[in-house]
């Protein structure tokens, strides 16, 4: 059962790996740093320990969901996580293993995340056109924000003032603490299938079916064209400074530039990528501006795009990469691929 | 009545994708429930949109919401299903756990924008394959849905099966009419008379299989709908060239008409033999949106001849065919 892969990289030393049943459809750490979670399209999360890191057989697994589980972010509270599944329900699992059903919905939760700071928590969940708002026990609905179709991605901005949907014909960007129930629209004629914001709030960015990027400047509305993509582009990074957004897409990372008057105008940087084969995940570190990229080989790399200094994280790894995170202290370095493949490193060890 | 076994499946590794359409009373989801419960050891995932109806007997059941979306080409006739791309790639996480796919669509759905989204989008591509549109005609009503709906046109010119269903409930001059009014629409695909849904799952499942150039070789020459139509009525072209073709005449023909006429040619098919190729090729589009592939060597002492189908409105047969002689080999 315990199928093994040798891997090479920085995982050989600072990290482990382990095979388990079913797609890797996200991953992510607890606020506290101290645990890692991935999700499978098994319904399972199966779960790190930071002082267990590099001892996979210990991770233990949770039966969460029936049918794929298809989003983790971090519970509000330092230990825990938060998932949604394909069975629509939206769960909590603790730092006991206790899971509790947070909502149940008709429709998949494709996608959870979390907003905590020392004033506000709140916990969000994209289900068909809804998004939910929750408080931070994520029992409470606070608002349930309609869309005119299905939302493809949801993302908090740094302040968690306001949270922005990704759907057809646009994004649409909501206050979180606002009386009225009017969002503004963002409006672009197409399928947006993701989004990211700027840590800075300039710039709101959706990838698009049609294999680019559009972007638009918050300050004006001004619309920003990325374009240039052989593939779809599912996953989106921005560096913490906000000057660089990281995406997937091409045989490369390619790097807009939100500086200098870019990106308009200005030709995207490319980092090395691996061989040719497609990136398809990137996150940039929390902090430094490193970033990370999975590609549809298994492979993962770290990259620092001043020198474009390469670092492999693990190189022969089977499928291509599905899940990529970073711990919030930049610390911990989790991957999973389609199959099934999970890796973790501790970037900290001596 | 036994089904007979369904093929095993080949090295093919995309998943095979079913589309049920057909009116409100039809016998969509008679039909279904007959394929889910009928003894063929396959597990199915569903996906449905109309709640109501009859229940579906079935373990993974999804909900799509039909969020139709147009392509950034600025074309009307360019839709895709973009909820479809996110169940199919949503599926495809669970992939192990179903053998195919069915997706029953609403009854006034046009089937372009499901059908189109196997071509459009390159995840869908990648891991799932239209199987086969496989519509539902109510016999006693579809001669009065024809004169009311454009949609029930084009959920049959659409299909590549056909199941005419409650042909108990006409008599043999009826059902005469109806299969005639049906050919005239589509030329092509085989029509299988069912009662209460009981077809044999052979007909409407794993049509991968199926030899579309069998059909084509036996398509007679009077589907040129010898009776008086209108223009707008849809209708089938079938054209064949005995010369080789030159695959890059060929493309360069095809691309050109259908950028220009394919928002009025639903669907075009056909088995082609280019000049210096050992392989029969498959072509097939929905409206501007075309695809084809190698399907394997010319029989022995078969007549290598390339057969073209068009189904849409406005044809014009001259002109699709000099069209297609054009590109023979010099
Ligand atoms: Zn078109």
């Amino acid at each position: 059962m315990s199928e093994t892969l040798t891997l090479r990289g920085l995982i050989e030393k600072r990290g482990a790996s382990r095979v388990v049943e079913g797609h890797i459809t996200s991953c992510a750490a607890s606020r506290d740093h101290q645990r890692f979670a991935f999700t499978t399209g098994e319904g399972d999360v199966i779960v790190a320990h930071r002082s267990d890191l590099t001892d996979a057989a210990s991770w233990a697994t949770y039966a969460v969901h029936d049918g794929p589980a298809l989003s983790v972010t971090p519970d509000t509270d330092p230990h825990g996580f938060l998932t949604g599944g394909d069975d629509g329900r939206l769960c909590r699992l603790d730092m006991h293993g206790e899971i509790e059903e947070l909502g149940k919905s008709r429709r998949w939760v494709e996608h959870v995340l979390s907003y905590v700071d020392n004033k506000t928590s709140y916990i969000a969940a994209a289900m068909g056109k809804q998004v939910e708002l929750r408080d931070a026990t994520g029992r409470t609905v606070l608002k349930t924000f309609e869309h005119p179709s299905s939302v493809s991605g949801i993302t908090f901005d740094a302040k968690g003032k306001r949270l922005a949907a990704s759907h057809y014909n646009g994004a649409s960007l909501w206050y979180t603490q606002s009386k009225s129930d009017n969002p503004r629209l963002l409006e672009w004629k197409g399928s947006h299938i993701g989004i990211a914001m700027h840590p800075q709030g300039e710039a709101l960015v959706t990838a698009m079916q049609d294999n680019d990027l559009h972007g638009w400047r918050l300050s004006d509305g001004h619309n920003i064209r990325m374009s240039g993509y052989p593939t779809k582009v599912r996953s989106m990074s921005f560096s913490a400074n906000g000057k660089w957004l990281a995406t997937s897409g091409a045989d490369v990372v390619v790097m807009w530039p939100f500086f200098g008057g870019g990106p308009m105008g200005k030709p995207p940087a490319e980092l090395p990528g691996a061989g040719g084969a497609l990136c398809t995940r990137v996150a940039f570190h929390p902090e430094q501006e490193v970033v990370a990229a999975g590609f549809a080989d298994g492979t993962v790399l770290m990259i620092e795009p001043a020198t474009e200094r390469v670092l492999p994280v693990s190189l022969g790894g089977n499928g291509p990469i599905s899940a990529l995170a970073y711990s919030a202290d930049g610390c911990m370095l989790g991957f999973g691929t389609e199959e099934g493949l999970i890796g973790l490193v501790d970037l900290a060890a001596a | 009545m036994s089904d007979a076994p369904l093929p095993s499946d080949t090295q093919d590794a995309l998943v095979p994708v079913t589309v049920l359409t057909g009116f409100l009373g039809a016998g969509k989801t008679t039909l279904l429930n007959h394929i889910l419960t009928a003894e063929h050891g396959r597990k199915y995932a569903v996906v449905i949109n109309e709640y109501g109806e009859l229940g579906v007997d079935n373990d993974l059941v999804v909900d799509a919401d039909e969020e139709v979306f147009e392509m950034n080409n600025g074309c009307i006739c360019c839709t895709v299903r973009g909820d479809l791309i996110r169940i199919l790639g949503g599926l495809m996480k669970r992939r192990g756990k179903f053998d195919g796919i069915i997706i029953e669509t609403t009854g006034l759905a046009d089937p372009a924008p499901v059908a189109q989204t196997f071509f459009a989008d390159e995840d869908v591509r990648a891991k799932t394959r239209l199987d086969a549109v496989v519509t539902v005609v109510d016999a006693l009503n579809i001669l009065q849905t024809l004169k009311e709906s454009p949609e029930a046109h084009q959920q049959i010119a659409f299909a590549d099966v056909m199941i005419l269903n409650k042909t108990d409930l006409v008599d043999d001059a009826q059902l005469k009419q109806v299969e005639d009014t049906l050919r005239s629409i589509n030329a092509i695909a085989p029509i299988h008379r069912a009662q209460k849904g009981n077809v044999k799952l052979t007909d409407v499942m794993d049509r991968g299989g199926f030899d579309l150039q069998r059909v084509l070789e036996h398509m007679p020459d009077f589907l040129e709908n010898p009776e008086h139509h209108h223009e707008e009525d849809l209708s089938s072209v079938s054209l064949t060239v005995k010369t080789p073709l030159d695959a890059g005449k060929f493309q360069m023909w095809i691309g050109a008409l259908l950028q220009e006429k394919g928002a009025d040619i639903l669907r075009t098919k056909g088995i082609l033999n280019f000049e210096g190729q050992p392989d029969r090729f498959a072509f097939q589009a929905v409206h501007m949106m075309a695809d084809g592939n190698n399907i394997g060597p010319w029989k022995e002492g078969e007549p290598r001849d390339s057969r073209l189908v068009f189904i849409g409105r406005n044809l014009n047969r001259p002109q699709l065919r000099r069209g297609l002689e054009s590109c023979a080999v010099a």
